[in-house]
C-alpha cells in the first residue's frame, strides 16, 4: 500500500500537495460563487466535504512523510514544483529563481493536520453555529479560502510563496473579522487587524530582500545551505554613508556618525526583519493590540484563526527559519524576551476582563508569548508542541464560548450582554457537555499534571531555564546567561496567572446560581467600577423567557473532540515520560522534528547539571498550575469573589487601568496616529493652500486674462469676420504669389575638405537653378534643389540660387562662403555675410 | 464663339466677385448680403464653366459648378429663413443689429 503510494508520487514531484490545497480552493469557489443558489444544505456539503477531502490527504501525506528516508541531520521533505514563477535579480546580477513550489515535511506536515483537522472541526461546529445567519455561503467562502491560504503558507517552499500564504489569510482574518459588517465598529475591529499585520509585512518584505541579496535564494533548503552568507559581519552604518550632507546641516552629521562603523550579522538584520512580521502576525507587544478587538468575529472564527492556526504562523516562521535564527543568539534574546513579556502583560490584562472572549483572546496573546518563549530559547520543538496543543485547548475554549454564547442568545439578542460572565452563572446545569469540555481545556491551558498543556509548557519553560544559545565566534554579541532564567521567572509568573484568570472564567460562567434572568433585550452592563459585583443580580425576580440550553449536536461533537486531545495530546510528546519508559512504538514528536531543527540545534546547548533539574522543575510546573487553580478556587468559590472586590475598592485606579488594557489603544491614538494624523492635517493644509490656492488659482488666472483679450476680437458683427476673412485670404494669396529663395547650408565639412553643401528650401511649383558667381550662367531651371561647391584653403566663392515660382516670378540669393584654414586668411568682402549663415543659415532673398 | 479669349470670362468673373465681396462687407441689409453671396457663388461658377471651355475633355468644372449652384439654393433657403426669423425677432433686417451672442 505505502509502497505503491510512494510510486505514485514520488518524493520530487508530490502531487499529492496539489490535492490538498485545491481542494479548499474548490470549495470557496464554489461556495462563494454558488453559494447563494445552492442554498445551506448544498453549502454545507461542499464545504465540509472540501475541508474532509484535504483533511484525509493530509493524513496520507503525513504517514508518507514519516516513513519517508531521512536521517537524523536531513529531514526527510516531499516538494511538488507547480510552476516557474519569476526571476529577480540577486547581488551582482546573479538571476535568482523564484518558483510556486510546495514542499511538505515532519513540521509542515504535522501543522496541516491541525489546520485540516481542526478546522474541519470549526467547519462542522459552524454549520451549526452559523445556521440561522444571512450570510452562510459567504462565511463558508471566507471559511475555506483560509484554510487554502493557511495551507499555502505552511506548504510554501520558499519564503514567497510562504508570504502569499501570509496575506491571504490576513484577507481572511480580515474578511471574517468584519464579517458582520454593517456594524461600524466590527468593520473596524476587521480594518484594525488588517493595518496592523501591514506593519508586520513590512518587516518580512525586507527580511525577503535582504535574503535575495545576501543569500541568492528563498527556497528553505537554499537558505538552510546559505549559513556562511548568514553569519557574514556587514556594515549598517558607518560614516561614509553620509558624505552628501549639505554645509548647514554637518552638526547633524556629526551628531549621528559613529565612531566606528556599526557592523551586524546577516543573521541577525535577518532574523529580527523576520520576527517584525511575526510580532504582526501573532499579536506580540508592540503590535498585539488588533488580536483582542479580532474577537469582533463570529466565535468559530476566533476559535480557528485567532487561536487555532493563523497567529501561530508567527511561530511556524520563526521555527521554519530556525537556522537563521539560531544564528544570532541576540536576536533569540528579542524573540525570546518579547514573548515573555508578552505572556505577562497579556495575562495581567485578562485578570479583569468580564467578557469571556475578551479573557479568552489576552489568554492568546500571552500563550502566544509562551510559545516564542519557546523558540526564542532555542527550543524550537517545544515550542511548536504549544503551538499544537494549544489548537487544541484553545480552540475547544473559544467553541465553548461559542456554545455559551449561543445558548445566552436565547436570553438575550444583545452582543455584549450574552458575552458578559457577570450575566452567566451555574451553567453546568444547562449545558452540561460545554461544562465538561470547557472544564477539560480549562485544566489544559492551566498546565494541570498530565494533560497535553501541562506537558508543552513545562517542556518550554524548562528548556527556558536550561539552554544557551552559543555563538558562531567569540564576536557576536550574546546575551547575559541569567537571561534564560529571567524568562524562566516571568513565565512562571505569567503561568499562575494563566491558571488563576482562566479558571477565574470558569467559575464566574458555570458556578454559581444562573445571574442571566434579569437580562433583557437592551440591558446595559454597570459601569466598571461595580463589575465584580458577582451576585448583584441574585435575589432579582427571574423574568419570563427562556432558559438556557445545550447546543445542537453538530456543536458538541467537535467540543467533544477537541477536549479528548486537550487532555491526552500531550502524550505524544511528553518527553520526561519518554525517558522513563522508552517505547519503541511510541517516537516522541520530537523525535520526529528533531531533523527538521538539526541545523538549528547545533548552537543550542543546555548548561551542566540540567539533566537533574527536570524532575523538580516539572514539579514546580506542577505546583503552579494548582496554586493557581487553587487561588481562583479560593477568590470565587469559596470567598464567592469577595477579595476581588475588596482590591477592587482598595486599588481602583490601578483596576480601571488593567480593566482598560493599560491603555494601550489609547497610547497608541495618542501617539502614533496623533503623528499620522498631524501629518494629515499638514497635507490637508498643503492641498487647500498651496495645490488649491497658488497652482489652481494661477492657471485659471492665466486662461481668464487670455480669455479676456480674446474676447475683444469677438466683435459679434458678421462683417467683421468676413473683413478678417478677405484680409487673411489676401496674405495668404500674397504669399504664394510671390517667390521665396531660402537654402539650408551644411559648411560642416567645409574646413576640413572644402565642401559646402546647400539644399534649397522647396515651394509650390518651383523650379532652381544654382550656379557659382562669375562663371557661366547655364539657362535651365530644374526641379534639384542640392548643390554643392568646392573651395580651396583660403578661397572665397559666392554661390547664387535663383528660383522661378508658377507665376514665372523669379528670386534670387547668394551665400559666400571662405574657407578659413589659417585665422585671418579670409578677407573682408564687400556684402558680409552674417556669422550664423557660417553655419547653418538661412537668407531670404529678393525679388529680382 | 470660340473666338473670345478665357481672359474676358475670367475678368468678368473677377469683377463679378469683386461686386459681391464689397457689398458684403459694406451693406448692412441682410437680404443684400444674401444677394452678395449668390453674386460670389456665381462668379465661381463662371470662372469654372470657363475653364471647362479650354479643357475640353474634362468636364470638373461644369459637374462642380452644378454642386455649387446646389449649394447655392440650399444656402438661400437656410439664409432667408435665417432671415426671416431675425426679422420677426427684432423687426428689423440689418445685420449690425444681430449681435445677441456677443453681449
Amino acid at each position: 500500500m505505502l509502497s505503491q503510494l510512494t510510486s505514485q508520487f514520488p518524493a520530487n514531484d508530490f502531487t499529492l500537495l496539489a490535492a490538498v490545497l485545491l481542494l479548499p480552493l474548490i470549495g470557496a469557489f464554489v461556495c462563494g460563487i454558488f453559494g447563494k443558489r445552492l442554498g445551506k444544505e448544498g453549502v454545507r456539503l461542499m464545504a465540509l466535504s472540501a475541508v474532509f477531502g484535504s483533511f484525509i490527504a493530509s493524513v496520507v501525506t503525513f504517514i508518507m512523510v514519516a516513513a519517508a528516508p531521512h536521517t537524523a541531520t536531513k529531514a526527510a521533505r516531499l516538494s511538488w514544483k507547480a510552476w516557474h514563477w519569476f526571476d529577480v535579480t540577486g547581488r551582482g546580477r546573479s538571476v535568482v529563481p523564484i518558483d510556486v513550489s510546495f514542499s511538505v515535511d515532519a513540521l509542515s506536515a504535522t501543522m496541516m493536520l491541525i489546520v485540516t483537522g481542526v478546522g474541519f472541526l470549526i467547519h462542522l461546529y459552524s454549520t451549526g453555529y452559523m445556521a440561522k445567519d444571512e450570510g452562510f455561503y459567504r462565511f463558508f467562502a471566507y471559511l475555506n479560502l483560509f484554510i487554502f491560504s493557511m495551507l499555502v503558507l505552511i506548504l510554501g517552499d520558499n519564503l514567497l510563496v510562504l508570504f502569499v500564504g501570509w496575506e491571504g489569510v490576513g484577507l481572511c482574518s480580515y474578511l471574517l473579522i468584519g464579517f458582520w459588517f454593517d456594524d461600524e465598529k466590527k468593520a473596524a475591529a476587521g480594518k484594525k487587524a488588517f493595518i496592523a499585520n501591514r506593519i508586520g509585512d513590512f518587516g518580512l518584505l525586507v527580511a525577503m530582500a535582504m535574503l535575495v541579496y545576501y543569500a541568492g535564494t528563498l527556497s528553505w533548503d537554499g537558505l538552510e545551505a546559505a549559513q556562511s552568507a548568514m553569519a557574514e559581519q556587514r556594515t549598517v552604518w558607518s560614516a561614509s554613508y553620509l558624505r552628501e550632507f549639505p554645509d548647514w546641516l554637518v552638526w547633524l552629521r556629526d551628531l549621528v556618525t559613529p565612531e566606528q562603523p556599526v557592523r551586524m550579522m546577516v543573521a541577525t538584520m535577518v532574523a529580527l526583519a523576520l520576527f517584525i512580521g511575526c510580532i504582526g502576525k501573532s499579536a506580540q507587544i508592540p503590535l498585539f493590540v488588533w488580536l483582542p478587538d479580532a474577537m469582533a468575529g463570529p466565535t468559530p472564527v476566533s476559535a480557528l484563526i485567532h487561536a487555532a492556526t493563523m497567529v501561530t504562523a508567527g511561530i511556524y516562521l520563526v521555527c521554519r527559519t530556525s537556522f537563521i535564527f539560531a544564528l544570532s543568539p541576540l536576536a533569540m534574546a528579542v524573540v525570546a524576551g518579547t514573548g515573555a513579556l508578552t505572556a505577562l502583560f497579556a495575562a495581567s490584562i485578562a485578570f479583569a476582563q468580564t467578557d469571556l472572549k475578551k479573557v479568552l483572546a489576552y489568554s492568546t496573546v500571552s500563550q502566544l508569548g509562551f510559545m516564542f518563549i519557546g523558540v526564542g530559547v532555542g527550543a524550537f520543538a517545544a515550542g511548536f508542541f504549544h503551538v499544537i496543543t494549544h489548537a487544541f485547548f484553545k480552540g475547544c475554549l473559544f467553541l465553548c464560548a461559542g456554545s455559551v454564547i449561543h445558548a445566552m442568545h436565547a436570553r438575550v439578542h444583545d452582543e455584549t450582554a450574552s458575552q458578559d460572565m457577570r450575566n452567566m452563572g451555574g451553567l453546568r446545569k444547562y449545558m452540561p457537555i460545554t461544562h465538561m469540555t470547557f472544564l477539560v481545556s480549562c485544566l489544559a491551558i492551566a498546565g494541570f499534571p498530565l494533560t497535553s498543556g501541562f506537558w508543552s509548557k513545562d517542556e518550554l519553560l524548562f528548556k527556558a531555564f536550561t539552554n544557551t544559545i552559543v555563538p558562531l565566534n567569540p564576536n557576536i554579541i550574546t546575551p547575559p546567561l541569567w537571561y534564560g532564567q529571567m524568562i524562566y521567572a516571568i513565565g512562571i509568573v505569567a503561568a499562575v496567572g494563566t491558571a488563576f484568570y482562566m479558571f477565574r472564567a470558569y467559575f464566574m460562567t458555570f458556578h454559581g446560581d444562573f445571574r442571566g434572568w434579569s437580562i433583557v433585550a437592551g440591558f446595559k452592563p454597570p459601569a466598571h467600577d461595580d463589575h465584580h459585583d458577582d451576585d448583584h443580580a441574585d435575589h432579582d425576580e427571574p423574568l419570563e423567557g427562556p432558559v438556557p440550553h445545550e447546543s445542537p449536536r453538530s456543536m458538541t461533537v467537535p467540543l467533544i473532540i477537541l477536549a479528548f486531545f486537550a487532555a491526552i495530546g500531550g502524550f505524544v510528546y511528553a518527553e520526561p515520560l519518554h525517558q522513563v519508559w522508552p517505547l519503541e512504538m511510541f517516537v516522541s514528536l520530537e523525535h520526529f522534528w528533531s531533523p527538521v531543527f538539526a541545523t538549528a540545534s547545533k548552537f543550542v546547548t543546555t548548561r551542566p547539571g540540567s539533566e537533574a533539574m527536570m524532575w523538580p522543575l516539572l514539579g514546580v510546573g506542577a505546583g503552579v498550575s494548582l496554586f493557581g487553580i487553587g487561588a481562583a478556587y479560593w477568590v470565587y468559590i469559596v470567598q464567592k469573589g469577595e477579595p476581588a472586590k475588596a482590591f477592587v475598592a482598595r486599588a481602583g485606579g490601578l483596576h480601571r487601568l488593567v480593566l482598560d488594557k493599560w491603555r494601550i489603544d489609547e497610547l497608541y491614538d495618542a501617539t502614533i496616529l496623533g503623528l499620522i494624523d498631524a501629518m494629515g492635517d499638514i497635507a490637508a493644509q498643503c492641498d487647500r493652500w498651496i495645490v488649491d490656492g497658488i497652482i489652481a488659482k494661477l492657471t485659471s488666472g492665466v486662461v481668464k486674462v487670455t480669455g479676456h483679450a480674446l474676447r475683444l476680437l469677438h466683435t459679434g458683427r458678421v462683417q467683421v469676420y468676413a473683413a478678417s476673412m478677405v484680409v487673411g485670404t489676401a496674405v495668404i494669396g500674397w504669399y504664394v504669389f510671390t517667390p521665396h529663395a531660402e537654402a539650408t547650408i551644411d559648411a560642416r565639412r567645409v574646413r576640413p575638405q572644402g565642401q559646402v553643401r546647400f539644399e534649397a528650401a522647396a515651394g509650390h511649383g518651383y523650379r532652381y537653378r544654382w550656379h557659382i558667381d562669375g562663371e557661366t550662367v547655364p539657362d535651365i531651371f530644374s526641379g534639384r534643389r542640392n548643390f554643392s561647391m568646392q573651395l580651396e584653403r583660403c578661397e572665397q566663392k559666392t554661390a547664387v540660387l535663383t528660383i522661378k515660382n508658377a507665376f514665372d516670378r523669379e528670386a534670387v540669393t547668394t551665400y559666400t562662403q571662405c574657407r578659413e584654414s589659417k585665422p585671418g586668411c579670409c578677407k573682408p568682402t564687400d556684402t558680409p555675410a552674417p556669422k550664423k549663415e557660417a553655419l547653418l543659415g538661412r537668407v531670404d532673398g529678393g525679388v529680382r | 464663339m470660340g473666338a473670345v479669349p478665357i481672359h474676358w470670362f475670367l475678368l468678368l468673373a473677377a469683377a463679378l466677385f469683386s461686386i459681391g465681396a464689397v457689398g458684403f462687407l459694406l451693406r448692412r441689409n441682410l437680404l443684400v448680403l444674401l444677394m452678395s453671396i449668390e453674386l460670389m457663388l456665381n462668379a465661381v461658377n463662371l470662372t469654372l464653366v470657363a475653364f471647362n471651355r479650354v479643357h475640353v475633355a474634362n468636364h470638373d468644372g461644369q459637374i462642380m459648378s452644378f454642386f455649387i449652384i446646389a449649394i447655392a439654393a440650399a444656402e438661400a433657403a437656410v439664409g432667408l429663413a435665417i432671415v426671416l426669423a431675425f426679422f420677426r425677432l427684432r423687426k428689423s433686417v440689418r445685420s449690425d443689429e444681430a449681435h445677441v451672442l456677443r453681449n
